[in-house]
């Protein structure tokens, strides 16, 4: 364990995109391939000085669309490098025709997310839409709630996906302004630390003239199913692999992760708000408020959305009798009509014996920050819930009821 | 629990940096001071244009700032304009709490700007300083050799000048410590490069107190 003084002295204080483009640096990334989109720019263009100051040593490739970007990065990965891209909202949806052969050809392209609402009316805000929208695209998924975190998410990350029994894609995802623009303590590793957790990645297979080999060939039907069934059990086998590298991270970082989610508060609560991302920075104070005046109210935030973990979500959100989803997402016309977590958290709940209502609160939405009172009226409703036994509105969208 | 919002209003790209390193020292030296602060710029204003209004904030709290995610700051306690004309066609004192403060870069008296503060009875004190004049700037739109290193958008914080406060932000900051207190001018004055400029507007600042009253 590294001493005190020593700690300090490696921590500086960077928002969530500098610590993003850190941890490329600390990857030791091959190559970038980077187009401009806030509030992703911030990282391309920290990545741009450092290779510019020879602080890193990649290929800096500037792709004329996020398409390209993607292009570029599975190209790139295919011939064995370690890849580093990334975007936000719109521009994600721009590249989405690369997410499927990326994580089919098992190429383990790691992309930041940082993110931002769709259009309309092209807001900067975070709503994570854009890289929810891309969940089943057979790519690592999970968010951060700082800079931090988004830093050894990232780190993370590439172990998992670069791992043999893995190979999958990650998106690495932070919250546009709440992680990506707002700054916090980050404590930069030695690169000894780095260099024993994420060895030098080795694909098995890279595209090399002195050994051809053929990747992505059009294939016949009946051909398709084992590639499918094969990239889906990656996914589910990834998951030992996950909380391997989780163990492994605490060891060497002195910081431990829960690979899949953070309980808040939740030893003896009733209701419980589960969330991704940033606004559980606000959730914990409105939360401890909440707890002074006594109510007991806890919450759960996911860390990884894919591979989700059905059976933990299960256990963990049966203990209580009100769940509060708070979305910052748009599943419009869904089942719950108002975001798309809603359904993945009732659906790991349905074979529980012990079932809590799941209410959804559209909050958060275009990027608004989710503010204390916010909190506390999310909560009453969830009480009010608890009180009655019964669920008369499902979906709530904070800020448009009395 | 003491809480201080700070807001600066400055140019986009051509005086970017100022800002910046107004809120970013300002925020350092509290928590050197072992109090909580932040440090953040206007997130819709970004990227900034050249001579577009932009804005930079600063939050330094006893306690814990619980409101760490607020895109604005939407009380400020003082407010620094970067460049004197701002001084029309913004209403930059929106939400100061009576009891403020305005600090303006410009070579007028308090006496003549004070005509154009849109709601200054919210004032305690209003300050100029002749920042420009102290700082010896030679406004970059002359300096036509470096026009082109400097014009540099701040998203990603692409800075070739990595020294703090090395121009006008030197006596702003000054201004700011000296007539708020709210760092200690000990604590401030090692980060400042331009410490000629910074020393100078400490003798220099122009300072009309103010009777504030609630609006």
């Amino acid at each position: 364990m590294a001493m005190l003084a020593d700690v300090k002295k490696r921590t500086v204080r960077i928002n969530g995109c500098v610590a993003s483009a850190q941890a490329a640096k600390y990857a030791d990334v091959d190559v970038i391939a980077a187009y401009p989109i806030r509030p992703y720019t911030a990282t391309m263009m920290a990545l741009a000085q450092m290779v510019a100051n020879g602080e890193l040593d990649a290929e800096y490739i500037v792709a004329d669309s996020e398409h390209s970007q993607l292009s570029i990065a599975h190209g790139a990965a295919s011939s064995g490098a370690r890849v580093f891209t990334g975007s936000s909202g719109v521009g994600v949806q721009f590249a989405y025709e690369l997410y499927s052969p990326i994580s089919g050809s098992r190429m383990p392209v790691q992309m930041m997310i940082a993110d931002r609402t769709l259009d309309p009316p092209g807001d900067f805000g975070s709503e994570h839409t854009d890289a929810l929208s891309t969940r089943d695209m057979g790519w690592l998924m999970g968010w951060s709630c700082d800079a931090q975190e988004a830093f050894d998410n990232h780190l993370i990350a590439y172990r998992i996906g670069e791992d043999p029994r893995v190979l999958l894609p990650q998106m690495v995802c932070q919250d546009g302004f709440f992680v990506s623009h707002i700054t916090g303590d980050v404590e930069l590793p030695d690169t000894g630390q780095v260099k024993e957790f994420l060895p030098p990645y080795k694909h098995p297979y890279p595209l090399d003239p002195r050994h051809p080999v053929s990747h992505g060939p059009q294939i016949m039907p009946e051909q398709g199913p084992p590639l499918q069934l094969e990239r889906a059990r990656a996914m589910e086998e990834s998951m030992a692999v996950i909380e391997e590298v989780h163990d492994e991270f605490a060891k060497i970082f002195g910081r431990r992760y829960d690979p899949w989610i953070e309980e808040f508060m939740t030893d003896d609560a009733e209701v419980v708000f589960f969330l991704q991302g940033a606004h559980a920075v606000t959730a914990r104070y409105a939360i401890q408020h909440m707890r002074d005046r006594g109510l007991k109210v806890g919450m759960v935030r996911l860390r990884t959305i894919r591979p989700y973990p059905t059976d933990r979500v299960k256990d963990v959100l049966s203990k209580f009798k009100v769940v509060g989803v708070i979305e910052t997402n748009m599943g419009i016309g869904g089942v719950s009509s108002g975001g798309v977590l809603y359904a993945e958290v009732v659906a790991a709940l349905y074979e529980s014996q012990k079932r809590p209502l799941v209410l959804s609160f559209m909050a958060g939405m275009g990027g608004e920050a989710i503010v204390l009172k916010e909190f506390y009226w999310m909560t009453e409703k969830m009480m009010d819930v608890q009180k009655r036994g019964k669920i008369e509105k499902r979906t709530h969208w904070v800020g448009f009821e009395e | 629990m003491s809480y201080t919002e700070l807001t600066v209003w400055t140019r986009g790209i051509i005086m970017d940096k100022e800002g910046r390193d107004i809120v970013n020292s300002i925020s350092a030296s509290a928590r050197l001071e072992g109090k909580y602060a932040q440090a953040m710029e206007n997130y819709v204003d970004n990227p900034d244009r050249t001579n577009c209004p932009t804005r930079k904030y600063c939050r330094v709290s006893d306690g814990v700032i619980e409101n760490a995610l607020t895109y604005e700051n939407e009380q400020p306690n003082i407010v620094v304009l970067v460049e004197g004309t701002m001084v029309k066609g913004w209403d930059y004192m929106r939400g100061m709490p009576p009891g403020g403060t305005l600090v303006i870069n410009t070579h007028y008296t308090p006496e003549y700007m004070i005509r154009f503060v849109p709601g200054a009875e919210r004032l305690a004190q209003l300050v100029c300083v002749d920042a420009a004049h102290l700082a010896d700037h030679k406004w970059l739109y002359y300096r036509l050799g470096e026009l082109g290193l400097d014009r540099l958008s701040t998203e990603g914080a692409a800075e070739r000048n990595k020294s703090v406060a090395p121009d006008i932000a030197a006596p702003l900051i000054a201004a700011v410590v000296k007539t708020t207190g709210i760092v200690k001018m000990e604590t401030i004055e090692p980060m400042i490069a331009n410490k000629k400029a910074f020393e100078m507007a400490l003798h220099e600042l122009h300072v009309m107190s103010l009777n504030p009253v609630a609006v």
